[in-house]
């Protein structure tokens, strides 16, 4: 895992844990409609993710990703694009 | 020596609403605070003229001051208001015990409003048009929102605040930034059916984003704030933002378990009920930021210093 990668995912999991703080990197891999996740998380995650990584994503973008792992490629991809 | 803000006052004579009002549309308590902070909020009587709201916030602060024949003219901000000809300012004028020599008008700018209004009042003074001016603002979101709408029908409060601004030698000169883009116009609208329109994911998105860059853009631009007042439009927006500008070391304020969203009226609600509470010095400067339709955005820095416990 990369740093960025890395980074991204300890986003992430501080996201999932604000809703339920048991949750663990494994559940990193679940479809996003199986977390107790709504769609103003989601753009909160959007959001925290750009702070992270010092980048500017589309809202537009991320708004249908069934996977956290979409979001994590997403945000590999723009931050390598720097 | 500038204006800044001497004296505020609030009204909101409605009947409170809990979030049980909401289960016979599906909404539960537990989902409203969850998706937007808000546990109550008060409602206007369907009956009740608006102005009659507003000059019961403004005439405390017209009985107030020390000389009301000095107050110039009078801001009248409503998203709601929907009386066009005549507006509703020339009514709460006379009803707050304003003499006939006042400029009065109205001003929408949705949710922006105070904002926009606070820094056309403060603009009057210090160019000299005005020794001092009423800015206020009065909502009654619960007669334009869709009450069966689950989307938003939870979301809205009504209210009304008003401030006294006037040039002080102690006060610093305002600032303020603002910015709109006509093209986000859907964003969020009133519907030919009657309600309003939310895209809530893009407006929650390009609420943080101004907001945070408004308040952001006041502590580079003269003296800094002392504590921010964000448009108190969802609970979760103004988390964010608090996230966001936490880096400014000021408090931010967070009144909207109780009041919901008000339109224009949330910033000075929020401030008066933060003063009130204790929770502010009755002097400092204070920084409101705002994000609204059209879309609109913008913020203004001020110097205030207050009666103690006179908010409400």
């Amino acid at each position: 895992m990369s740093d960025i990668e890395r980074r991204i995912a300890d986003t992430m999991l501080a996201k999932l844990r604000e809703r339920d703080p048991a949750l663990t990197s494994d559940d990193l891999t679940r479809p996003v409609a199986d977390l107790d996740l709504d769609s103003l998380d989601l753009v909160e995650l959007h959001q925290q993710l750009e702070r992270e990584l010092q980048v500017r994503g589309d809202l537009t973008d991320t708004a249908g990703f069934a996977f956290l792992s979409d979001f994590s490629a997403y945000f590999v991809k723009l931050a390598n694009q720097g | 020596m500038s204006a800044g803000i001497v004296d505020i006052a609030t009204a909101k004579p409605g009947r409170r609403v809990d979030n049980e009002h909401f289960t016979a549309i599906g909404l539960t308590d537990a989902w409203i605070r969850r998706r937007s902070g808000i546990a109550s909020r008060s409602w206007l009587p369907d009956e009740t003229p608006l102005a009659e709201v507003a000059a019961e916030a403004c005439a405390p602060v017209v009985t107030r001051s020390a000389d009301p024949a000095s107050i110039g003219a009078l801001v009248v901000v409503s998203t709601s208001s929907r009386q066009r000809v005549p507006g509703i300012a020339q009514k709460v004028a006379h009803l707050a015990g304003l003499g006939p020599s006042v400029l009065a008008f109205d001003m929408n700018a949705a949710c922006c409003g105070f904002v926009y209004g606070l820094v056309t009042g403060l603009s009057l003074c210090d160019a000299g048009r005005a020794r001092s001016v009423l800015v206020c603002s009065v909502e009654a979101m619960s007669r334009m929102v869709d009450r069966t709408d689950r989307q938003t029908a939870c979301l809205f409060g009504d209210g009304a605040a008003a401030v006294l601004v006037e040039e002080r030698a102690e006060f610093a000169g305002f600032r303020h930034v603002a910015g709109c883009d006509g093209a986000q116009e859907a964003l969020m609208r009133e519907t030919d059916a009657g309600g309003i329109h939310l895209d809530g994911a893009q407006v929650y998105d390009r609420a943080v984003r101004r907001m945070s860059e408004s308040a952001q853009y006041l502590f580079d631009h003269g003296p800094a704030p002392t504590v921010l007042v964000g448009h108190q439009a969802n609970g979760r927006i103004l988390e964010q933002v608090r996230a966001f500008t936490s880096h400014l070391g000021v408090p931010f304020v967070n009144r909207i378990e109780h009041s919901g969203n008000t339109s224009s009226a949330t910033i000075p609600l929020a401030f008066a009920e933060e003063l009130d509470a204790g929770l502010l010095p009755a002097s400092g400067r204070l920084g409101a930021v705002a994000y609204g339709a059209g879309e609109a955005w913008g913020g203004v820095s001020v110097d205030y210093r207050v009666p103690a416990s006179t908010a409400s």
